[in-house]
């Protein structure tokens, strides 16, 4: 349920670039960076803006469908049962109260990490343990800047509109895409992949009592693609959808362009009530400035579990559980959601907000990697809290730009990686808390090859060597290299771009300090961060830091390395993987599909395009009475069931 | 010169050289001037002082001073670099030639970089964020990425006296100009000048400076500079215009004018030399609220790259680590503190001995 429809396909088509705006956000709040991200990106060139993405279609009639295409049926899960089944597998490591008492010393030993995880990361037994009287305070980076499902573009907006809205699909930890049975009744795939077919359920209300039925969905999915409608990051993935086909009330066909083992992940978007929005998109196509839209940003039509009961501007959200959303007609329908209450508290200092968090005043947050050993170690944290951390598969690297003089050589590019100090960067700088990576999937993941090629190591004489190879001596005896290029010498000097988060500066700090001492002048220039996605997307630059947050499925790295890509940022250009991600689209083999995948690891381990660095862990600081907290590869929040797990202890 | 009659009358001793008699009569105000003084030795001798490069060496037979480096990479002597030394000196000097010798600055430690452990033989590498603190190696102990705070604090002392400097010296030249011009010409001139100056005053300067410099593409100190020093001027100019106006009433500008000198060379010939002493007063205070700005600056983010050692940033750093690393704030709080203090007392100074109101009541 959690940052499911829009969410799935927002993050998942966009990968994320890391390193956004406001400095430690960067780093604390990956998702922040998603979604700022995925705005500049995928949103609105003026093209886009006008082009009219929804040719009419004429859908055939149900029963013509039925009698031509076998219907294959497809999960249709809980979220919550299958993260309590998927838990249930294990033993706890340890009792709940020891876990409390546990000082976690991570990475020192990894051992009462794991113990926390594992004992306070469950489900509650039974009813009795869960306090469903409690509010929970959340921290948040930055304000909302819209409560409309479909206009979300930052992280916040994310967050309120999987508390108020409904979400069709989600995927669990491993990123298997299902759909939510506590709105969906059943969803089959044709065997030719090219239809989908979801019948909802009839129980699902609109704040005002209206039902919730299949033409809101397909008015939604109408409304994301009116290219009059100044949609941010929502359109991304659904414009691949050919065409949405209401055929009574809860049954819809979704038709798909051509049959991809990927289709999938294009079917999440948000839904708003047509009965409401039909009357008023007319008079205002920017969904924001009439008087209407105005009411509805302030009190928007809840759906999903929460409503948005109160709201004061860059200091807080209040939520309510929506007693209505799991009771009707006097009967449970759906798992009654843990938090009476839920308060997002809008703190985008990180300094802030651990003092905050230390005093009670919110309940949960994500600490930064600089304060994990200090401010968040000593008793005052651990009085009132405890945390937790596990591997994000978020990546960090330089990328070279391939076209660049300096960069255009392979040996350079390799020189680079070997000049690089990961060592002082992974032992040093990050104290063991980030595990180092070699290539776009993470070690873990089910498309990493299994031979994985080795980390680079610091290796100056080699570096040296293969800059000498590649022609870049010192002529001229100034001590920084030079090479002859169209009869004009070229001094090794160039920029990295990065934002202006502390971390991206002192990882380029790093790059060159190490370069300074083979002789090449490496200037750290940081950029406010939409202008560094600007210079990123024009490829106006020699090196530039950044990190992707990994997407839902492998193919979506093709976005950042195949040839011509929009995000492929270093223009780096290689026909075999080019070939490969073809191949990975058309292979239907999961097995094969992994095969295809590590191959291409391989094959940009060879090239260099990017000196891949390190994963970023995600750092966590829970209060004790919360618990059911488990980590995904992205993150404890990121997935199904995510942020819905959590619930607090009732007291003893 | 006039002809002495009978006995031999001391020459007088002229406006400057008094107000430098009254001038050296104030402690305080010497103090600061001795104070910024040895802050510019400083600055000029930094790699001599805190460094990771020896001052002069003899290596295979020649004299060589690789801490020319530290002013500009391109200074340091090449044949370091292709014999390999990747900006260690000592392991690598003795080992390449037993018979090299070096002269080391005072202390061994580099601004722009963490100091690995035995880079001087016995020397512990220095330690990162909390665990770095002030101890006989890092007198003022480490900032997060481990570099030597002291080394960044003498590194930086340039930085600081450049940027009084420069932005002062923009700021006196646009001050002095406008002021001259409103105050000396008058009429509809001095009506546009001061109402520019009012307009540039009611400025936010921080903002403006903020908003220059997210133009700017890769933001250097001397754009820095240039930007405080174009905004920094309007008390300069005010000063000046008032000047202007009060001696051009006088006799000898009318009789100046009589001869036929034009109006340029009356402004800056005649009439300039004489409204220096005032002016120079808000241009020491200038500078040591420049040397502010910067820090103000970097301590927001928005100063020169990194690893430019300037103080602001190692405040920024402090900032956010203020519970855990007390270093950050207190010495770099400190410099900052006593070089603006001196140059307040050095303007107070200038006031003081230049004004025969407040000399005479000495």
């Amino acid at each position: 349920m959690y940052r499911f429809g829009s969410y799935l396909l927002v993050t998942s088509l966009c990968l994320t670039m890391l390193g956004c705006s406001s400095d430690d956000l960067n780093v604390t709040k990956g998702s922040d960076a998603n979604s700022n991200t995925t705005t500049t990106a995928t949103s609105l060139t003026d093209e886009d803006l006008y082009k009219p993405i929804l040719l009419p279609f004429d859908a055939p009639p149900l029963a013509e469908l039925d009698a031509k295409v076998t219907w294959v049926d497809q999960p249709v899960w809980n979220p919550y049962e299958i993260l309590k089944d998927k838990l249930d597998e294990t033993e706890p490591l340890t009792e709940v109260k020891t876990a409390l008492s546990l000082r976690n010393d991570y990475p020192i030993s990894k051992v009462n990490n794991e113990k926390i995880k594992s004992a306070l990361g469950r489900g509650p037994i039974s009813n009795k343990q869960v306090d469903y009287e409690a509010t929970l305070t959340r921290r948040v980076g930055g304000d909302a800047k819209t409560t409309n499902p479909i206009m979300v573009s930052s992280t916040t907006d994310f967050d309120v509109s999987s508390l108020i809205n409904m979400e069709l699909f989600g995927f669990d930890w491993n990123m298997t895409p299902f759909a939510n049975s506590e709105y969906v009744k059943s969803w089959q795939t044709s065997e030719s992949l090219l239809y989908e077919k979801i019948t909802l359920r009839n129980d699902i209300y609109w704040e005002d009592g209206t039902q919730v039925t299949a033409h809101d969905v397909v008015f939604s999915f109408q409304t994301i693609l009116n290219p009059e409608i100044p949609i941010p990051a929502t359109r991304t993935g659904t414009d691949l959808i050919r065409w949405i086909e209401a055929y009574d009330d809860f049954t819809i066909i979704i038709f798909h362009p051509e049959a991809s083992p990927v289709n999938i992940w294009n079917i999440n978007f948000p839904v708003i009530a047509k009965h409401i929005y039909e009357k008023t998109i007319p008079d205002d196509k920017s969904l924001k400035s009439s008087d209407a839209h105005r009411e509805l940003e302030k009190n928007p039509l809840e759906s999903g579990p929460y409503r948005l009961i109160d709201r004061s501007f860059d200091q807080e959200l209040v939520f309510e559980r929506r007693e209505e959303y799991y009771m009707v007609n006097g009967k449970q329908v759906r798992d009654k959601p843990y938090f009476k209450k839920i308060r997002l508290r809008i703190m985008k200092d990180p300094n802030t907000a651990i003092i905050a968090l230390k005093s009670g005043e919110i309940e949960e947050m994500e600490i930064t990697a600089e304060h994990w050993n200090t401010q968040a170690n000593d008793d005052d944290f651990y009085k009132l809290n405890t945390k937790a951390t596990a591997t994000e598969w978020v990546s960090f690297h330089f990328c070279w730009n391939c076209k660049s003089k300096f960069f255009q050589d392979l040996k350079v590019r390799q020189a680079m990686g070997f000049a690089f100090d990961h060592e002082e960067l992974l032992d040093k700088m990050f104290k063991g808390l980030y595990a180092p990576s070699n290539g776009p999937f993470h070690p873990k993941a089910w498309m990493a090859p299994k031979n994985p090629p080795p980390f680079l190591k610091q290796d100056l004489d080699k570096a040296e060597d293969l800059l000498d190879e590649a022609g870049w001596g010192d002529s001229n005896f100034d001590g920084v290299r030079d090479k002859m290029i169209n009869g004009k010498r070229v001094d090794f000097e160039f920029n990295v771009l990065c934002s202006q988060s502390p971390t991206s500066k002192r990882v380029s700090t790093l790059l060159k300090e190490s370069l300074d001492q083979i002789g090449i002048i490496c200037h750290v220039k940081t950029l406010e961060f939409t202008v560094l996605q600007q210079y990123n997307l024009d490829g106006n630059f020699d090196a530039t830091f950044g990190g992707w947050g990994t997407g839902t499925d492998p193919y979506l790295t093709e976005n950042i390395f195949g040839t011509g890509k929009k995000r492929n940022y270093g223009k780096y250009s290689s026909a075999k993987v080019d070939q490969l991600y073809k191949q990975g689209l058309a292979e239907f083999d999961k097995e094969k599909r992994a095969a295809i995948y590590g191959d291409i690891h391989q094959t940009l381990y060879a090239d260099q395009p990017y000196t891949w660095l390190f994963y970023r862990n995600s750092f966590y600081g829970f209060n004790k009475r919360l618990r059911g907290y488990y980590f995904s590869p992205r993150g404890p929040y990121n997935y199904n069931p995510g942020f819905y797990s959590v619930w607090a202890a009732a007291s003893e | 010169m006039a002809k002495s009659s009978g006995h031999e009358a001391k020459p007088s001793q002229g406006f400057w050289a008094e107000s430098w008699r009254y001038y050296r009569r104030n402690y305080r105000a010497m103090a600061a001037l001795a104070f910024v003084f040895a802050l510019s030795l400083i600055a000029l001798s930094a790699p001599m002082i805190v460094g990771t490069k020896p001052i002069v060496c003899k290596y295979k037979g020649n004299l060589y001073y690789p801490m020319m480096g530290y002013y500009n990479n391109r200074w340091e002597p090449s044949i370091f670099h292709q014999d390999r030394f990747r900006k260690r000196y000592p392991e690598n000097l003795k080992k390449n030639d037993p018979d090299s010798w070096a002269i080391w600055p005072l202390v061994f430690q580099d601004p722009n970089r963490r100091v690995h452990e035995d880079e001087w033989p016995g020397q512990p590498g220095n330690e990162l964020a909390e665990k770095g603190i002030p101890n006989k190696y890092n007198l003022m102990g480490t900032d997060i990425d481990g570099y030597d705070v002291f080394a960044r604090l003498v590194h930086g002392t340039k930085t600081a006296l450049l940027v009084g400097f420069v932005s002062m010296g923009i700021a006196s030249v646009i001050g002095i100009t406008v002021g001259a011009a409103a105050g000396f010409l008058g009429g509809w001139v001095d009506v546009l000048l001061s109402r520019l100056i009012e307009f540039v005053i009611c400025i936010p300067s921080l903002v403006l400076i903020l908003a220059l410099l997210a133009i700017i593409d890769q933001v250097t100190i001397w754009h820095l500079m240039a930007v405080i020093g174009a905004t920094g001027w309007t008390g300069i100019a005010r000063l000046t215009r008032a000047e202007f106006l009060k001696i051009k009433q006088l006799e000898y500008v009318t009789a100046a004018k009589a001869l036929g000198a034009g109006s340029t060379r009356i402004m800056f010939v005649h009439i300039l030399r004489n409204s220096m002493a005032p002016i120079l007063v808000p241009i020491t205070f200038g500078i040591a609220s420049a040397i502010l700005t910067e820090s103000a600056l970097s301590f927001l983010g928005f100063g020169a790259p990194p690893p430019n050692p300037s103080w602001g940033t190692l405040l920024s750093q402090g900032r956010s680590n203020i519970q855990d690393m007390w270093w950050l704030i207190v010495y770099p709080g400190l410099a900052i503190f006593f070089t603006v203090l001196a140059y307040n007392l050095i303007g107070e100074g200038i006031q003081e001995a230049t004004d025969p109101r407040t000399r005479e009541a000495k």
